[in-house]
């Protein structure tokens, strides 16, 4: 935790976060004083989702998602904690760094989304094409900007020229320089509505969605192509695409075992908020889900690492996938039945 | 392969450290750093992998099978339709210029959107370093 000031003179308080997205909401949220923690806004922009999408390829390999469609946390969370926002993408690069400047200027703390390769404070190995990195800029600094990263433990500084690359970088999801800003955010929101909201919508979207690439279902549709993968396309490549999985899983800023951890820390939360002990219940079964999905990332690095020699198999990483969509469906179950008997 | 050994070294050369939820002593979460022996294989499987890219590329740039182009183009990470958007040329014109007795042709007009876009001198982007 560093303090830092923002433009309009305004204490920061600089909180380390595991995710980007829910980490820049929370810190905007918490700049207007509403206290709010990283996985609450998770929680309630319903961020925690599977897909997997074989038929989209990026850098040659399938997608496969722990989370919802990147922005969509942040909106949901807006929405439901009543804060109204400016959103804006540019087409001009100059328009948009004036208007990033003239809010600036205003007193006013900014959300950018970025590619994350363009940004230069960032050590090599972090370095990779993807265009839905969040940042804060606090103020602008001589020739560049002082940046809250959450995903960083304390604040560090960014080159114009960097940021302007990082902001207009082409390629899928282009951010086109977007930018949000809370104009008014209320004061006292009602955070037990907006629980129930989050907690309903990702009951729906893991179990309800009626296509068999997410949700649960995506889960086993992974589940059973890792177990063919082996024989299927080879070892070496069965292995990238493993590989591939786990990184999702656990690498892209996800706070361990693909998101389920920090899910767990927002029933936690929620379970104090609503005084209810099935909610406490539920927390430690997902911690639970939790422990096996870091298994399967263990057994896979053993695949990956031995090159076959050792006893784990494809199979093997592939059951255990499938036992956590068991167990995650029988955990939204009851999460969808406990959530109808709160009251807001 | 030792893929661990390898995202070890980076990790303790830039000490940069990612949030991890985790339970402490008294089952509240917690945000811990440390990373997991899952993250540290497949991270280094793909540094691994990028680095092979990168050094194959070097390779068949120098026994001229492909241009400099192809090198800083693996180099930056882009692939051909993120590079042709991002240098606003034709798809079809950059798979081209990714041939060395094309991209020899090339006017300095064109080699200097290239060399904007992969942030190298138009000096650079007609060689690649001998290693």
């Amino acid at each position: 935790m560093t303090t830092e000031v923002t433009a309009g003179g305004k204490p920061f308080i600089h909180h380390h976060s595991a995710h980007c997205e829910s980490g820049v909401t929370s810190a905007l949220f918490r700049d207007k004083g509403v206290e709010i923690s990283e996985p609450m806004i998770f929680g309630i922009g319903s961020g925690i989702f599977f897909g997997h999408l074989p038929f989209v390829k990026w850098v040659g390999l399938p997608i496969s998602t722990f989370r919802s469609h990147p922005g969509s946390v942040f909106r949901k969370a807006a929405k439901r904690l009543g804060g109204e926002f400016v959103t804006k993408r540019y087409r001009s690069v100059q328009k948009g760094m004036d208007e990033l400047r003239r809010v600036l200027a205003g007193g006013q703390i900014v959300g950018l989304t970025t590619n994350i390769y363009w940004l230069s404070y960032f050590p090599n190995r972090f370095r990779f094409q993807f265009n839905g990195h969040n940042i804060i800029i606090l103020h602008e600094i001589e020739n560049g900007f002082r940046v809250s990263d959450p995903v960083l433990d304390h604040p560090v500084d960014c080159l114009t020229e960097d940021l302007e690359r990082a902001r207009f970088a082409r390629g899928p999801l282009e951010p086109r320089g977007f930018m949000y800003y809370p104009l008014s955010v209320n004061p006292h929101p009602d955070l037990r509505a907006a629980c129930i909201a989050g907690m309903k919508d990702t009951c729906n979207m893991m179990l309800r969605i009626p296509l068999p690439i997410f949700g649960i279902r995506g889960m086993r549709f992974l589940a059973k192509r890792i177990m063919k993968s082996g024989e299927k396309s080879g070892f070496k490549e069965a292995a990238r695409q493993l590989g591939n999985i786990v990184r999702m899983q656990e690498e892209v800023g996800t706070g361990g075992a693909g998101f389920r951890y920090m899910y767990a820390a927002f029933l936690q939360e929620a379970a104090d908020l609503f005084g209810s002990d099935e909610l406490a219940e539920l927390s430690n079964d997902m911690t639970a889900i939790g422990d096996i999905w870091r298994e399967f990332a263990v057994v896979s690095a053993r695949i990956i690492k031995q090159r076959g020699q050792s006893d784990e198999t494809f199979a093997k990483a592939g059951g255990l996938m499938l036992i956590c969509a068991g167990r995650e469906k029988q955990l939204f179950k009851d999460l969808d039945k406990v959530t109808r008997k709160l009251k807001a | 392969m030792e893929y661990d050994k390898i995202f070890n070294e980076l990790f303790d050369a830039d000490g940069l450290r990612k949030g991890y939820y985790k339970l402490d002593g008294q089952g509240k979460y917690v945000l811990d750093t440390n990373p997991t022996l899952g993250e540290a294989v497949v991270n280094g499987l793909m540094l691994t992998e990028l680095r092979t890219h990168l050094e194959e590329s070097r390779k068949a740039v120098h026994a001229g099978l492909k241009s400099p182009l192809f090198y800083y183009m693996e180099l930056r990470q882009f692939d051909l339709p993120t590079l042709a958007k991002s240098a606003g040329i034709a798809s079809f014109r950059v798979k081209r210029h990714l041939r060395p007795e094309i991209f020899a042709k090339l006017k300095p007009s064109v080699l200097e959107r290239y060399a904007k876009v992969l942030m190298v001198t138009q000096q650079e982007l007609k060689t690649v370093p001998d290693i």
